[in-house]
């Protein structure tokens, strides 16, 4: 390690989100009420450009918090405003709330985007944009998937499927393009302008059928179409494929990620894109570990990878709720510290770590 | 129970404290610290505040310091001699034994190398100390017959305590500064289900999510093994108790395992004096540091020598403690401004530095530091600094209150807008109320006493009689008379009470008059009005007695005639106060006439 900071949050997390300010979001997904979302000031350390081992402040702070009752499954910072949104089960609504880090330091419930198919659905996957105006893309299946205006909650979007496929992941990959990604491992692309014509299936998994399957979209630079950018899918028995969205007929590259079978099935499956590191992306859900690879070397032959860095961190830690050893639950780049990464587990541990780049090249 | 914030200053990690409280009608004044921040008379806490015209000995019936640092006891010797108090000031012996010692370095500083003139002398803290009593850990220790107060562990430094004063049932818990996670020589904090009526916490970190000791530690070593690993040297000022120890372990640990060669040194006078102090209170560390101490000397490490003056010029790598902590004087300030002007060397500072000294100028970015004699000195080595103090998070205070149960929280030392959201946490989880005074603010809070009545035994056996047998956990509702005399209370059963105050008792009886028309002879309408109540009142006991009058339970009824018209009835309804309603009823019943009959 180059650099490595360990925290303990009260209650684990499952989602670690950049805000405005280089802040950072987490919260818990409990059972039994009482969640906290909470909005982290990170320490200097990770602010600076370089590292500084022994600097004063090496500590989170705590800018602002709310109460959740629901688990919070996923978190999104809503782009050009101060409101978050989140989702969760029992059922496939959103929760909107409102920071406002001035006056108070409490995170406010402001409304909530309500579905209408009612209980009894997944939980809402969920992405952010602000483009004509702030925009949440939210669904828990092809066929349920829409666009809301987030503070008139005014709906925008429907998507023209009869598919009830569920949805793993689903993303804005730029202001009209939409990307899902479903459970299954079908990727399907709409765009926003036409929202009448069906959603079909871009691309299909090669591996075996039975696994559960999660995407990661790459952020290119300022200005640059997403769409250019690969995207990572990852399932459930470690296959990974990249797929560029200009040539969907075959996939770009694919590779074997040596991981033992997840032991709470795919719940925590995490796949991203490094933003500052060519080439490089980032794994876990497995266990308690984070694996980094490079993909520039990869071909289509889905041969076994070695990683290039593994975060062990985790699984020295401590036990989860359920007395089983600690699970990474999400993981997520420092959006300019090249490698730096920001990983969470099932105990608590919230973990900021940078690796020292051996064989020079990254 | 009030609550007045004398300290802290605002928003800083270092203010000082300084609270009042009064708890029924005591006041304690707990902890006297100093504002390293200022220079002037601000750093003091303003007495002013807590008695305009009294004298201080005879407002306060006590003051508690809960460990020596100079933010909760720099101003105790201006507070006793300078401004005047006499009573009892309490602190544990470890803090008792090394106050003192800081106080008067604190005093060179400020005197000495600053000139300043409004300050304590040395005779004032000797003076000041003479008024000290101290205390053991869990010793209930009686202030004078009605308050008490008992020391418990605090971690943070060594002989920190957390206090807990009681008067009668109502107390109050003062954390000072605490730590609930233990480190490599003192514990965690710890304290027993007491169930205050507030417990007064420290919040500086509150807001804080802090990270490992082990990454910190991690940090420190790597600096430190960097630095010696290309030929540098290592200067770390301390001051003879606290870090000093923890880092001292720390690297032994570190050298051992990673077999390196450079020397550490220990300035001699550092050693003799913690050492002492250590074995003083080898019951103030934790477990594994007192284990250690009955197989070894303490300091008596492997790769840890004792330091000689001409070490420091000695080439090649080393690793050396000395004091003074903030680099104002003596040794460490020597030292450093040996290896100042080598940029392979670095000075790591272990806290925090007051203004005026070296080890703040260097701190704030000064690189050009003006020596005696007007000696610019060029400061080419690294700065570092590090932060190993041991403070509660938000995780901790959690803890604490767990662990304490009290019936109010309030939290001092953190800022007051950006604790909204901890202070809705405190209050959803434990389900009691939480403030935060501002600097000068009164806080008061009502506490419900319990007050003990003794009950007389006939009642109680009375009132088991009756009924079902109790359950255990649902009150039951009993009736008796309190009787409030010579300071005791008592309950017992009213005829008791009546007996005891020598009253006589009387009855109240009702009588109503009801008029029925019924041309007929009197025991007709009695025989009429008894059927008809035996017809309705299937539950009470109605009776025709041989004397022509009918009772209900214990209610009469009896018949005359009206003295001018024969045609009508008049009945004659009675009752005790007792059965009122009964009566009323009887009464609204036979108002509304008999039925006509054919008996």
């Amino acid at each position: 390690y180059e650099d490595l900071h360990t925290f303990e949050l009260q209650a684990p997390t499952r989602v670690i989100e950049w805000a405005p300010g280089k802040r950072v979001c987490v919260a818990g997904y409990g059972w039994s009420g009482g969640n906290e979302i909470l909005q982290l000031l990170p320490p200097p350390t990770l602010q600076a450009k370089e590292t500084q081992g022994l600097c004063p402040e090496r500590d989170f702070k705590v800018e602002c918090g709310g109460f959740s009752n629901r688990p919070v499954y996923s978190l999104k910072h809503v782009p050009d405003t101060s409101l978050l949104v989140t989702s969760g089960p029992p059922d496939s609504s959103l929760q909107v709330w409102q920071v406002s880090a001035e006056d108070s330091d409490v995170i406010k419930s402001v409304s909530a985007i309500p579905t209408e198919n009612g209980t009894g659905q997944p939980w809402a996957k969920i992405a952010t944009i602000s483009a004509r105006a702030p925009w949440v893309l939210h669904g828990s299946r092809l066929n349920s998937v829409q666009i809301t205006e987030v503070e008139s909650r005014k709906n925008v979007y429907m998507a023209a499927s009869r598919n009830s496929e569920e949805l793993s992941g689903l993303a804005f990959l730029d202001c009209n393009t939409l990307l899902f990604c479903c459970a299954k491992g079908q990727l399907c692309l709409a765009d926003v302008r036409q929202p009448q014509s069906p959603l079909e299936a871009v691309s299909v998994p090669p591996a075996p059928c039975g696994e559960r399957w999660c995407v990661g979209v790459g952020r290119g630079p300022q200005g640059s179409d997403s769409s250019s950018q690969p995207v990572a899918c990852l399932s459930s028995g470690g296959h990974l494929t990249l797929t560029d969205l200009r040539k969907t007929s075959e996939s770009l590259a694919s590779a074997k990620c040596r991981v033992p079978s997840p032991s709470s099935g795919a719940e925590f499956l995490c796949v991203s894109w490094a933003p500052a590191l060519e080439g490089c992306l980032a794994i876990s859900g497995f266990d308690g570990t984070v694996h980094v690879y490079d993909a520039q070397s990869w071909d289509s032959s889905g041969r076994e990878a070695e990683p290039i860095f593994v975060h062990k961190g985790h699984a020295f830690g401590g036990w989860d709720s359920s007395g089983g050893p600690a699970l990474v639950t999400v993981h997520t780049w420092h959006p300019q510290k090249p490698r730096t990464l920001l990983s969470a587990a099932s105990d608590g541990s919230l973990h900021v770590w940078d690796w020292v780049q051996s064989c020079g090249k990254c | 129970l009030s609550f007045f914030c004398l300290g802290p200053g605002a928003g800083q990690d270092v203010g000082r404290s300084c609270i009042l409280v009064s708890i029924a009608g005591k006041n304690v004044m707990l902890d006297c610290g100093m504002h390293m921040g200022y220079n002037d008379d601000r750093r003091f806490p303003d007495f002013s505040y807590i008695t305009q015209n009294g004298r201080l000995t005879d407002f306060l019936d006590c003051v508690i310091i809960s460990h020596f640092h100079l933010d909760h006891c720099g101003a105790l010797p201006y507070f006793s001699e300078m401004v005047g108090y006499d009573g009892p000031i309490y602190m544990t012996h470890p803090t008792k034994a090394i106050c003192p010692i800081l106080l008067e370095d604190y005093r060179k500083i400020t005197v000495d190398k600053k000139g300043e003139t409004n300050f304590f002398t040395s005779q004032m803290i000797k003076d000041c100390m003479k008024k000290v009593v101290a205390v053991h850990l869990h010793q209930t220790v009686q202030v004078d017959e009605e308050l008490e107060i008992k020391a418990y562990y605090a971690g943070h430094v060594l002989g920190a305590a957390m206090f807990q004063i009681k008067v009668g049932c109502e107390s109050v818990v003062y954390t000072g500064d605490y730590n609930m996670t233990p480190d490599r020589h003192l514990g965690a904090a710890w304290i027993d289900k007491c169930r205050p009526d507030l417990l007064i916490s420290e919040s500086t970190y509150a807001t804080t999510i802090r990270d490992s000791k082990r990454c910190r530690e991690r940090d420190f070593l790597k600096k430190v093994h960097e630095t010696v690993e290309r030929g540098g040297k290592v200067l770390i000022p301390v001051f003879a108790l606290g870090r000093a120890q923890e880092l001292c372990i720390l690297l032994e640990t570190f050298w051992e395992r990673m077999n390196l060669k450079a020397p550490i040194y220990f300035s001699t006078g550092l050693t003799e004096k913690a050492n002492h102090y250590y074995k003083l209170f080898i019951t103030w560390t934790n477990q594994k540091i007192r284990k250690t101490f009955v197989q070894r000397n303490m300091f008596e490490f492997k790769h840890i020598k004792a330091f000689d003056r001409a070490f420091a010029d000695n080439p090649g790598p080393m690793v050396v403690f000395a004091t003074p902590g903030m680099l104002h004087a003596g040794q460490s300030l020597q030292i450093f401004r040996k290896w100042a002007g080598n940029e392979k060397n670095m000075v790591i500072m272990p806290g925090y530095c007051v203004q005026g000294t070296v080890g703040h100028k260097i701190l704030s970015g000064q690189r050009k530091l003006e020596m005696e004699g007007r000696q610019i000195l060029e400061v080419k080595m690294q700065v570092e600094y590090m932060s190993f103090s041991a403070h509660a998070d938000a995780k901790g205070i959690m803890q604490l209150i767990r662990q304490a149960e009290p019936r109010n929280v309030l939290l001092v030392h953190g800022e007051a807008k950006k604790m909204e959201f901890l202070k809705q946490k405190i209050e959803q989880e434990f389900h009691v109320s939480c403030y935060m005074p501002a600097n000068g603010e009164t806080t008061t809070i009502f506490t419900n006493p319990s007050i003990p009545v003794d009950i007389s035994l006939g009642l109680l056996k009375r009132e088991t009689a009756i009924g079902l047998l109790p359950d255990v956990k649902k009150p039951k509702l009993m009736h008796g008379t309190l009787i409030m005399k010579d300071n005791s209370f008592r309950l017992v059963s009213p005829e008791q009470a009546l007996k005891e105050l020598g009253l006589a008792e009387h009855q109240l009886r009702f009588t109503c008059r009801v008029h029925i028309q019924d041309p007929r002879k009197e025991h007709e309408t009695v025989l009429r009005v008894y059927n008809h109540l035996k017809g309705i009142l299937k539950d009470y006991s109605v009776q025709h007695l041989p004397d022509g009058s009918i009772t209900v339970e214990s209610i009469l009824i009896q018949a005359t005639a009206h003295s001018e018209d024969q045609g009508t009835k008049v009945l004659l309804v009675s009752w005790t106060y007792q059965d009122e309603e009964l009566g009323s009823y009887l009464t609204s019943l036979l108002k509304k006439g008999l039925p006509q009959s054919t008996s």
